[in-house]
């Protein structure tokens, strides 16, 4: 690595300018600087453009509040507009590029700023406050849906044209050509509402709002039972994915030589299960995974408004509604950063598990 | 005799499709001694390695077995390898009868380092001694010319096709076998490592004495390795014997065009021939002998009637009714040495 380029150039001629873009080729060649520097314009340039996109979408917060209490309170537009003005810390005659920098500015302190609608209140707070239940939640769901995906698409495999195969192959198509949301109000419609086998009211927010929070068996199980719809949702909509995506990688695996010598080899079918098929079919699947994870957030949105189930999600739906810009700004700032962080993940994990991608540091 | 290790009696193979059964070998039947090389030549499709997976019972689910025994003695004791149990069929492939199969470039598991996959080769037959598996691995890099410290650590990928190849060889030979078949072992690999190869399984073979199978299509190589051959067409063993008297003194049409099909450096091109026709149908195999329909000697006997192997000559077996027209046909020296 560290020979040197015979096509440096060493005479007097071309000084200080062959030096800088050597040095940049050095910085830019190595891996983790550039991983580094990728994901920053990444993050950057997400920023941007959804700073001036949301400040596109008709209305602005004061408008919205304007709105809710002419039309909700009987006031008067003045009256109305001069309560919205002072209540919020936004004024929409500011120029666009102004708030921009005034933006940027905070990020780089490391401040999200504070939101508009609700005076006083940091937005980071507010994200810290809500996130948590959505990497509960989604995480929960991708968990189990990734183990049983592949537990399952591996049997199909080994069955592969049998009718457990075909029964599971239907049952997967099924599952993942039916968006979450409609399993979600299937769910609520007919299983809550029509069936009525169990309470849809009760089920609201993220536990038991008379439980005194704590690690007490009571609130972890009003925890665990307000989370398993959502919960039950998520693995419904993307264990048919993981099914199918893990059956067709264990029968390619399942034709390779390797598998087939490590037969001729002697070698016990669970020592080829695991070390032979299950390692290198799984490969892409915690490629996937570790991207999927950078979607936890935007996956939420619409499931948490759902079950009224208080995550980012649902806190992003209602930002929107509001038009309170730093608050969307927040939660887009965080969703950009778990996808490219995630990225980056799936990146070092394949890596990991994958010699053949392996940045080889010595030798 | 009491060094026959591999005894492989009226074995015959079908393959079920959806246009009818195939029979990929018919009433074949061979025998292996301690420490012999024999080499079975052919066409592609002639069944030379649908009977060679079967001695490690490696068919394909659409495969079965009709009849035959294949017999196996080692240290006195003779089983049946058709009637092993699942675990003794494991047990029995590798440490008893290894097989390197054609293409080993992908015979690693990619995941995993040589000497883990050398390891779990060795633990999968109950040796536990993890010192005696790093020495014996080691040994056998030595053996197969490879740098053990730089194999043993190294990821499949990190080698090359040639040293893919010869840690394959080394860990082919690991647990002992008294058998190893090398199906095409050469294929996919330039000229000059074909030769490394072929001088290190002679060496691994006098250093070890196992008995080898040879498969090939590259008929020189067959004569270099092997005691004796066997020509297989359509599904059976139409001549066998001595590797001189089989390229010296074909008795059998086949074996006589195989060998004039190889091209000569030595000689004007147009002694290159080449054999009319195609390998047959082995849904609907013609009557008779069945080679007759490419044959230049055929007559209607040989239409009629299917040939058994006679023994012409001390251990040299042909299975045609005209064996007489072939010594006539075959030039003075078929091939040079």
């Amino acid at each position: 690595m560290a020979t040197e380029s015979p096509a440096v150039p060493s005479g007097p001629a071309a000084p200080s300018f062959p030096i800088a873009r050597h040095a940049f080729r050095r910085f830019y060649t190595n891996y983790t600087a550039r991983t580094v520097l990728q994901a920053i314009v990444t993050i950057w340039a997400v920023i941007t453009f959804t700073f001036f996109l949301i400040r596109l979408m008709p209305g602005n917060p004061v408008e919205v509040y304007v709105d809710f209490l002419v039309n909700q309170q009987n006031m008067t537009y003045d009256e109305a507009y001069s309560r919205a003005a002072s209540q919020f810390r936004f004024d929409p005659n500011v120029s666009l590029v102004t708030q921009y920098v005034e933006y940027m500015g905070q990020l780089l302190r490391g401040d999200l700023g504070l939101s508009i609608t609700s005076s006083g209140t940091r937005v980071i707070d507010q994200i810290a406050r809500f996130l948590p239940w959505t990497i509960f939640s989604v995480g929960l769901g991708l968990l189990i849906s990734f183990t049983l995906g592949v537990i399952l698409g591996t049997i199909m495999a080994y069955k592969r044209n049998t009718a457990i195969d075909h029964a599971l192959s239907f049952l997967a198509s099924v599952l993942s050509a039916v968006p979450n949301y409609i399993w979600g109000l299937f769910i609520i419609l007919v299983l809550g509402v029509q069936l009525n086998l169990f309470s849809v009211g009760g089920l609201r927010g993220n536990y038991d709002p008379s439980l005194q929070p704590g690690f007490t068996l009571e609130f972890i199980g009003s925890v665990l039972k307000h989370a398993f719809l959502p919960v039950l949702i998520y693995v419904i909509g993307s264990i048919g994915g993981w099914m199918l995506n893990m059956r067709n990688s264990t029968v390619s695996t399942l034709g390779e030589d390797y598998v087939n010598v490590a037969r001729a080899r002697g070698l016990t079918s669970s020592r080829i299960l695991l070390a032979y098929v299950g390692r290198n079919a799984a490969l892409p699947m915690f490629t996937l995974l570790a991207i999927n994870i950078g979607f936890i957030i935007g996956g939420s949105v619409i499931i948490e408004e759902l079950f009224v189930y208080k995550g980012i999600g649902s806190f992003l739906f209602w930002s929107i509604t509001q038009r309170d810009y730093t608050s969307m700004q927040g939660v887009f700032l965080i969703i950009t950063i778990s996808v490219v962080v995630s990225n980056l993940l799936a990146d070092l994990l394949y890596s990991r598990l994958d010699p053949r991608v392996r940045v080889s540091g010595g030798k | 005799m009491t060094d026959i290790i591999l005894q492989v009696q009226n074995v015959s193979i079908i393959y079920r499709s959806p246009r009818g059964d195939v029979r990929a070998t018919n009433n074949v039947s061979l025998t292996l001694r301690k420490g012999e090389t024999i080499a079975l030549i052919g066409e592609s499709g002639s069944g030379k390695t649908t009977l060679s997976l079967s001695f490690i019972r490696m068919l394909p689910n659409s495969a079965r077995v009709t009849q035959g025994t294949i017999l196996y003695t080692r240290d006195g004791v003779t089983r049946n390898v058709l009637e092993l149990s699942d675990d003794e069929i494991r047990r029995f492939r590798w440490s008893d009868c290894a097989m390197v199969f054609q293409g080993a470039q992908n015979a690693f598991n990619p995941v995993l380092k040589i000497r883990n996959q050398f390891a779990d080769t060795a633990a999968a037959h109950g040796y536990r001694d993890k010192a005696w598996v790093k020495k014996r691995t080691l040994d056998l890099f030595k053996l197969v010319r490879l740098d053990p410290q730089r194999v043993f650590d190294a990821y499949p990928h990190e080698l090359s096709g040639g040293m893919r190849q010869r840690t394959l060889l080394a860990l082919g030979v690991m647990l002992d076998p008294q058998v190893v078949i090398l199906d095409e072992p050469t294929t996919a690999l330039d000229i000059l490592t074909q030769r490394a190869i072929i001088d290190v399984l002679k060496a691994m073979q006098q250093a070890l004495h196992f008995s080898i199978i040879f498969i090939s299509h590259d008929l020189a190589l067959a004569a270099e390795m092997a005691d004796r051959v066997a020509t297989m067409y359509a599904g059976e063993i139409v001549e066998e014997g001595p590797v001189d008297e089989m390229f010296y003194r074909p008795l059998h049409p086949y074996t006589l065009g195989l060998i004039r099909s190889i091209p000569k450096l030595n000689h004007e091109q147009d002694h290159l021939v080449s054999i009319p026709g195609e390998p047959p149908n082995l849904i609907t195999p013609p009557s008779g002998c069945k080679f007759h329909p490419r044959c230049q000697f055929a007559t209607e006997k040989c239409r009629v009637d299917p040939p058994t192997l006679v023994e012409y000559e001390p251990g040299h077996l042909a299975a045609c009714w005209h064996t007489d027209k072939v010594i006539e046909a075959r030039p003075a020296a078929v091939v040079q040495g």
